[in-house]
């Protein structure tokens, strides 16, 4: 009896702490750090934040360590990241960009594609949650999903002009392994995307700084169609005139008279930019243009907060390009001695001379000031990007003009642009003639020997004088890629340290980066890949 | 079989579980044939022609107690009775006489001739047989020759000796299997452990570390401070611990007052340090040379600066350790107080910690009930300055014509790309860190019946960080970036509990023994941290003390967080031993375990596990085998598990994210974000493995040792899948995707080569194997696969991955190109895939190919202790052996393509009869064969004789990592990192390893 009342005791003991340990059973994760999808139901006030991440991603891909901005400056012949006393060879990635070897590990355009998918597979997730409910919109719900698909078709359009074969997803729902569209079939789903939202998007260019808008899309339908040839095999300038007609009688943009002011660090709300990717040094970083064209030494002119690189220069043959009266080569180039803020002593003097891209000095080629460095700048810079601006609108239509017999027409147009050029050197320079746009380009293409000779490939470039207007109005605006592809100069010509690749016809497109080949068996590598 | 309580109290081992041992005869070591073990058989047999009643009592000499429960049997009869609770026993013996057989579980058996005598008093010495030792297994300890899984134990006597950094170094070398390494000579950085290979690629490989049953690491008491360390090796005795035990379970048992001893006990020693070998680079003369002869573009500045030399320093280091034993057999009291203040090689680095203990015993009501009470309280303190593995890279590339400081005593800044002088970055660099740790844990045992304890256990353990650190106006950054100090501030605070309530039952019947245990565990923990920075101070003498005066805070530059997670764990266990007759071993056990870091469906598991045994020598025909003490075969199999590392991983949750924000309707707002892509049918890696062996005793324990053979696979690995992008919001996510398996072989050696007179030669010996590979990495439900995963990076310029994980290969492969030869022009030549070779400018990604493995095949550890008098030697070695090592040193310092940073003086050296001209790579010259045989451990000591109230006293002089046999050009084949999937790689940026030498000093009052 005695063990059966000590077994009865200790069940009894046992018992009561298990019972008090009830509680200690609950297995429920507490979330603290993190906002729970199930506590979480957003309202009107959370639609800017839950649109955002659209854009969010463009910025880091324009002007971001190895985004946009360099895969179509340095494949191009005005930027160039050459080897430096401080470094970047950085494994041959600046030398590949250059001399179009990279292969599909090369990290620009997987950055490109990554960053480019990013915003395609935000649009559709917000997409779908609006439709399925978990997002409620009372007004305005078809301007907001228009909008988003918009920036959806913007991305799309990055992935036609690079990588030119990819999957079209839609669907956030749908996780099955996505089909790889051609070149052509992705144009056309751009375009009709474009098409069906127009009517839905807002024509207020002032409330909509820095996102799509009618405006942005028909821009962004211009630009396409300028290169819809080098897209599909078939050239559509009537349509490019026709849209970029719109948006000139839309009269809603002009041309900044002093071109400086279109990339200050307050060119928010210029008069002349259509679309915007908005940097900020505090709520926006990412802009870092300066921190890698910049000897570390500059920090000093501009008083920095922060340390520059001392990577990538103009090309000394583009450089040569210049009327030497036109206000843009200084606009665009930081050149010659530079001054302390403080002391006016000479820290470095900016040469245009580039010996090679296997080594430099550290002051070796002119450096990119068109975006103005604020004094104190951190490693951030506060000036937007002019993804579109009105002189763009202005040069493709003058450009589709050109190719379709309206020399004059379009030299008038180009003359437009020119004017503020060199409004304050020479102005009757402003002025050109159609020949001049149909004739060859003043860029003096060949391979740059050592001692700084050129060998020289005189070949005639058609409508090479409008390449070279191109060049000089939007040098550093990462246009030059799609440029030289749609002129043909990419492809067959060399400058500085670039020959033309054997297969150089293939290389008008990126490869489909290796990771994603590796991670989807359905794509298929573009050719010569 | 009652009244065992007083007798428990003799074989005390902790309280932990005791009832093993004190509850059965059939545990005697050596029983005769026909004895008969239970009580009550003599007493009920007829009396026959009883001739004389002797009596007497047993003492143990261990403790001069009195022993209940003692065998005593009248040899080559069935005659016998026990000892009663005092000890004492009566038996009728034949007027003749005959010979009386004691015998009792861990004690020698004594055989006694009665003669003429009537009175008896034994003394029973314990039996100190290796398979009689207590081995501290999963909630409780067994008799060695009872375990039938892979344990693994080593005993304070045992431990390695002099400067060590934890309880892992202590038994460095001598648990077979269980590789401890120190890649990193920072004083206050830790070992690194790897049981069995690696099993987990996102979840830890880190054994579950218990300190007297409640989870901690391998720093949470002091080295001087603990009594035996035991490695739960095989998956069978794991399964306890579930779903934390994958990598293991280290059970650390502290010194505990266990005989009612008063003493006090100091320990002290010195230490020193210096650098393992010291890398050879150009110097200022060469440089000028290299100007000279060669007209290499140089900048000379005139001077001859040795940069290493000016980064380090020799360290002297000291630590103190104060032990008090107190109390009787119901209250005792032990404490510690062990206080060590280490210095590093680098200047300005070191490390103070003080640890203090008490631990306080009670037993009540005839000791039916034990109170445990156990407080560790632990300050870790560091002061340090900028000296770090980045400063160390600063010193190796530093032109040594320039010099430290210029003629106005300003620190020599040069331009340059990431090129800071490194002392400045040592002393302008302030930082100040504070752990403190507070374990507070207590236990109640209730034996309301005999053969029956219940135990709760509860502890909490608060850990709380806080850091502090600045650059001055002088430091690099100012001159670099213009940000005039800037300084930062962190702390964080994690809160764990444990309750554990356990019941054990054991019993004997007949010649069947068995034991129960069932228990409920329940631990939950919150971490929660919190962190600012701010920069351009108006001073820099507030460091990091006034951090609102920073003008970036201002300028809404400064950064600053929090963050808080939680996460909780149940279980639910039992446990299950039978023996019969001491030859056949059984052990069955389950553990079903839920944890909070799963989503719903998938919280819960299942932890089975069971194992037997057989004791060959047992058996009767080995039984009278001279020379043979023990054979016993093994064979188990158990499941464990591995949780995901991080928290929130199944949950469906969104952030608001500044750097996704955007310009949208005319303000800047943050990005409202998914964290991940979603998961929520994530669960835990389960581990099945199997494992067999032997262990063995021969020649009255001159030669014993195991041998372990075990299997185990990995399945459901939790891996970090790459996900196309699209449909995928990112290119990862976590899933449940694989299988890896390892197998191998582990073998343990004790011998005593020489025991003669006054001179004894013990030795150990340890070897394990290990093969491992990745059989599958794909997720059906996702509908993903992979061939591969590569890992490692070089860093830049040369920016590459190292190694590759290859589904079908093991972990651990370098994927480099191969090199083979060096073309006139300087550069590198590879063999490309068509096996021709090309040179290294033509070579494609698709040209590497498998070079080396960085994970060892082969670790030896061979122990010797030698004792002559009162001198005792230690000599200790350590290898590995089939493996290679990427010598980062070499890949970036051994090349003279790039002259704005300094170099190894074997850069211009040939390399295939070349000089090279090729830019930094990648490439199979820079693996070398990582094995080495490694003289770690020498001490020498000599102990005094007790005199007055001086118990004894020992001094002695150690050196660790003392010599190393290897054809490796590195600094240490051992200061690499062999965990995760990059394992060999020997990085640039390090804190090297050093060469300790100590002296010590043992007193006990």
């Amino acid at each position: 009896m005695k063990i059966i009342n000590k077994i009865i005791l200790g069940s009894a003991f046992l018992v009561s702490i298990s019972f008090a340990l009830q509680s200690c059973l609950n297995l429920n994760e507490e979330v603290y750090s993190e906002v729970l999808a199930e506590n979480f139901r957003p309202g009107e006030r959370d639609i800017p934040a839950i649109i955002a991440p659209v854009y969010g991603s463009l910025r880091a891909l324009m002007m971001g360590w190895q985004g946009h901005f360099d895969v179509q400056e340095e494949s191009a012949d005005v930027i160039v990241t050459p080897a430096r006393p401080n470094g970047w060879y950085d494994g041959g990635t600046y030398v590949r960009m250059h001399q179009h070897t990279w292969t599909p590990l090369q990290w620009q355009p997987t950055n490109l594609w990554n960053s480019s998918y990013r915003s395609v597979t935000t649009a559709n997730r917000v997409i779908s949650q609006i439709e399925d409910g978990e997002i409620q919109i009372s007004e305005g719900r078809e301007e907001v999903i228009a909008e988003l698909k918009g920036v959806r078709a913007f991305a799309y359009y990055l992935l036609l002009d690079n990588h030119g074969n990819v999957p079209i997803v839609t669907d956030f729902r749908d996780v099955s392994l996505p089909e790889q569209s051609d070149r052509t079939t992705l144009y056309n789903f751009i375009i009709e995307e474009i098409e069906n939202v127009l009517p839905s998007l807002s024509q207020d260019a002032n409330s909509t700084y820095g996102q799509m808008n009618y405006w942005v899309a028909k821009t962004l339908l211009a630009k396409i169609y300028l290169n819809a040839e080098v897209y599909t095999g078939t050239p559509q300038w009537q349509k490019v005139i026709e849209v970029c007609d719109e948006i000139i009688a839309g009269g809603v943009y002009s041309l900044d008279p002093v071109y400086s002011d279109v990339f200050h660090w307050e060119n928010q709300n210029n008069q002349e930019i259509i679309f915007a990717i908005p940097y900020d040094e505090i709520f926006g970083q990412g802009n870092t243009v300066h921190m890698k064209t910049l000897d570390p030494l500059s920090r000093f002119v501009y008083g920095m907060q922060a340390g520059p690189w001392g990577g990538n220069c103009a090309v000394p043959q583009f450089i040569d390009s210049y009327d030497e009266e036109d206000g843009r080569l200084y606009d665009t180039w930081i050149q010659g001695p530079q001054r302390h803020a403080n002391t006016g002593e000479v820290v470095i003097t900016y040469r245009k001379e580039v010996p090679s891209i296997a080594a430099t000095a550290s002051n070796d080629g002119y450096r990119i000031g068109k975006y103005q460095i604020k004094p104190s700048a951190t490693g951030s810079l506060d000036n937007d990007f002019p993804f579109f601006r009105y002189a763009d609108v202005l040069m493709m239509k003058a450009e589709a003009l050109l190719r379709t017999g309206n020399g004059s027409e379009a030299a008038s147009l180009v003359s437009e642009v020119r004017t503020r050029a060199f409004a304050n050197s020479n102005p009757a320079k402003a002025t050109v003639s159609a020949a001049v746009l149909e004739g060859n380009s003043r860029y003096q293409y060949g391979y740059q020997n050592l001692d700084g000779s050129i060998d020289l490939d005189s070949g005639v470039i058609p409508f090479g004088g409008f390449l070279d207007e191109l060049g000089w109005e939007f040098a550093a605006e990462a246009h030059r890629r799609q440029d030289l592809i749609r002129f043909g100069v990419f492809q067959t010509k060399s400058w500085f340290n670039h020959r033309p690749h054997p297969q150089a016809q293939d290389k008008i497109i990126f490869p489909i980066p290796e990771t994603e080949i590796n991670n989807n068996p359905n794509l298929v590598q573009n050719p010569s890949y | 079989m009652e009244n065992f309580t007083k007798l428990k109290s003799i074989v005390a081992i902790g309280l932990m579980l005791t009832f093993h041992f004190g509850s059965s005869q059939t545990y005697a070591s050596i029983m005769l044939d026909d004895s008969r073990s239970s009580d009550g058989v003599v007493e009920a047999r007829a009396v026959s022609s009883m001739d004389k009643t002797i009596s007497g009592t047993v003492y143990s000499t261990e403790d001069g107690l009195t022993m209940p429960g003692v065998s005593v049997v009248l040899k080559g009869t069935t005659r016998g009775t026990a000892t009663d609770i005092d000890g004492s026993f009566t038996l009728e013996v034949p007027d003749n006489g005959g010979t009386l057989v004691f015998s009792f579980v861990g004690f020698e058996t004594q055989e006694v001739a009665v003669a003429n005598q009537s009175v008896f008093e034994i003394k029973l010495k314990p039996d100190i047989t290796s398979m009689n030792e207590v081995v501290v297994v999963g909630y409780g300890t067994m008799r060695k020759g009872d375990v039938t899984s892979s344990i693994g134990g080593v005993k304070e006597e045992d431990f390695v000796k002099g400067a060590v950094r934890d309880a892992a170094q202590l038994i460095q070398g001598k648990v077979a299997g269980f590789r401890v390494t120190t890649p990193s000579g920072d004083p206050a950085a830790g070992t690194e452990i790897n049981l069995r290979g690696l099993n987990s690629i996102n979840g830890t490989n880190q054994p579950l570390i218990l300190i007297d049953g409640i989870p901690g690491t391998m720093n949470t008491v002091a080295p001087e401070d603990i009594e035996s360390i035991d490695v739960l090796k095989d998956g069978s005795a794991a399964a306890i611990y579930g779903t934390r035990a994958t990598g293991g379970v280290v059970l650390i048992t502290t010194r505990k007052n266990s005989e009612g001893r008063n003493t006090v006990n100091y320990n002290n020693y010195m230490s020193v340090q210096t650098i393992q070998r010291r890398p050879q680079l150009l110097t200022g003369d060469d440089y000028r040379r290299l100007i000279a002869e060669e007209g290499i573009a140089y900048t000379d500045y005139g001077g001859n600066t040795d940069w290493i030399g000016e980064m380090l320093q020799t360290p002297i280091s000291h630590n103190h350790n104060l032990t008090f034993f107190g109390g009787n057999s119901t209250t005792n009291f032990t404490g510690s107080i062990n206080y060590r203040d280490w210095d590093g090689i680098f200047k300005r680095t070191g490390q103070e910690r003080l640890t203090v203990r008490a631990d306080l015993n009670h037993s009540m009501f005839g000791d039916k009930l034990r109170a445990n009470v156990q407080v560790i309280n632990r300050v870790i303190k560091a002061a340090r300055g900028g000296a770090d593995g980045y400063a160390f890279r600063q010193a190796m590339i530093r032109n040594p014509t320039d010099r430290v400081r210029d003629e106005q005593g300003n620190w020599q800044e040069r331009d340059g790309y990431f090129y800071e002088n490194p002392i400045s970055r040592i002393y302008e660099y302030s930082s100040e860190s504070r752990n403190n740790e507070m374990r507070m844990s207590g236990s109640l045992s209730y034996n309301p019946i005999d053969d029956l304890d219940l135990k709760l256990l509860v502890s909490n353990v608060q850990n709380n960080n806080i850091f502090g650190g600045a650059t001055t106006f002088s430091h690099t950054d100012t001159w670099l970036n213009n940000r005039n100090s800037s300084a930062n501030r962190s702390t964080n605070a994690y809160n764990e509990n444990l309750v554990e309530l356990t019941g054990n039952y054991s019993k004997s019947i007949g010649k069947n023994y068995f034991t129960v245990l069932g228990g409920y565990s329940w631990q939950d923990a919150v971490y929660e941290a919190f962190e600012a920075s701010n920069w351009n101070f108006p001073t820099d003498l507030y460091t990091w003390n006034n951090l609102g005066a920073g003008a970036a805070l201002a300028n809404g530059q400064a950064a600053m967080g929090s963050t808080k997670n939680k996460w909780q764990l149940a279980g639910f266990f039992g446990r299950f031993t039978y023996n019969f007759d001491d030859k056949y071993l059984l052990m069955a056990s389950v553990r079903r375990e839920g944890s909070s870091r799963f989503g719903a469906n998938y919280q819960w598991g299942t932890f089975p596990a069971a194992s037997v045994g057989w004791r060959i020598s047992n058996e009767p025909f080995l039984k009278g085998v001279r020379n043979v003490d023990e054979i016993k075969v093994r064979a188990g199999y158990g499941v464990t598990g591995t949780i995901a590392g991080n928290p929130y991983l199944s949950q469906i949750s969104y952030n608001f994210d500044r750097g996704q924000g955007a310009y949208v309707g005319g303000n800047w707002v943050q990005g409202f974000i998914p964290t991940r892509n979603f998961n929520p049918d994530l669960r835990w890696e389960r581990k099945l493995e199997y494992n067999v062996g032997v262990d063995f005793s021969f020649f009255q324990d001159r030669i014993s040792g195991a041998i372990d053979f075990y299997r185990r696979n990995v399945n459901d690995l939790l891996y970090n899948f790459p996900v196309p992008v699209p449909p995928y919001l990112t290119g990862n996510i976590m899933l449940n995707a694989g299988t890896m398996r390892n197998e191998g072989m582990e073998f343990l050696l004790n011998f005593t080569p020489i025991k003669k007179g006054d001179f004894v030669w013990n030795s150990n010996f340890t070897y394990s194997t290990n093969r491992n590979k990745l059989v599958n990495l794909s997720n059906e439900q996702f509908d993903v696969s992979r061939e591969f995963f590569n890992a490692g990076g070089t860093g830049e310029p040369i920016q590459d991955y190292t190694h590759r994980v290859e589904v079908g290969g093991p972990i651990g492969q370098f994927f480099v190109w191969k090199s083979v030869g060096v073309n006139e022009d300087g550069l590198w030549l590879i063999e490309n895939q068509e096996g021709e070779v090309i040179p290294i400018t033509d070579a494609v990604p698709e040209d590497r190919q498998f070079y080396g493995n960085g994970i060892p095949k082969h670790i030896i550890g061979f122990n010797n202790s030698f004792t002559y008098k009162r001198f005792d030697l230690e000599v200790n070695m350590r290898g590995a052996f089939g493996h290679d090592i990427l010598n980062f040193q070499r890949m970036f310092y051994e090349n003279p393509k790039n002259i704005a940073y300094n170099m190894l003086n074997t850069a211009y050296d040939p390399v295939y009869g070349q000089r090279l001209n090729s830019d930094l790579a990648y490439v199979s010259h820079y693996i070398e064969s990582g094995d080495y045989l490694k003289l770690d451990n020498v001490t020498f000591g000599y102990s005094f004789p007790g005199r007055g109230i001086m118990q004894n006293a020992r001094i002695y002089a150690s050196g660790l990592n003392l010599f190393v046999l290897t054809k490796y050009q590195g600094i240490d084949p051992e200061g690499v990192s062999i965990l995760g999937f990059a394992p060999g790689n020997d990085e640039r940026d390090k804190y090297p390893t050093t060469r300790t030498f100590t002296l010590g000093l043992n007193i006990s009052f």
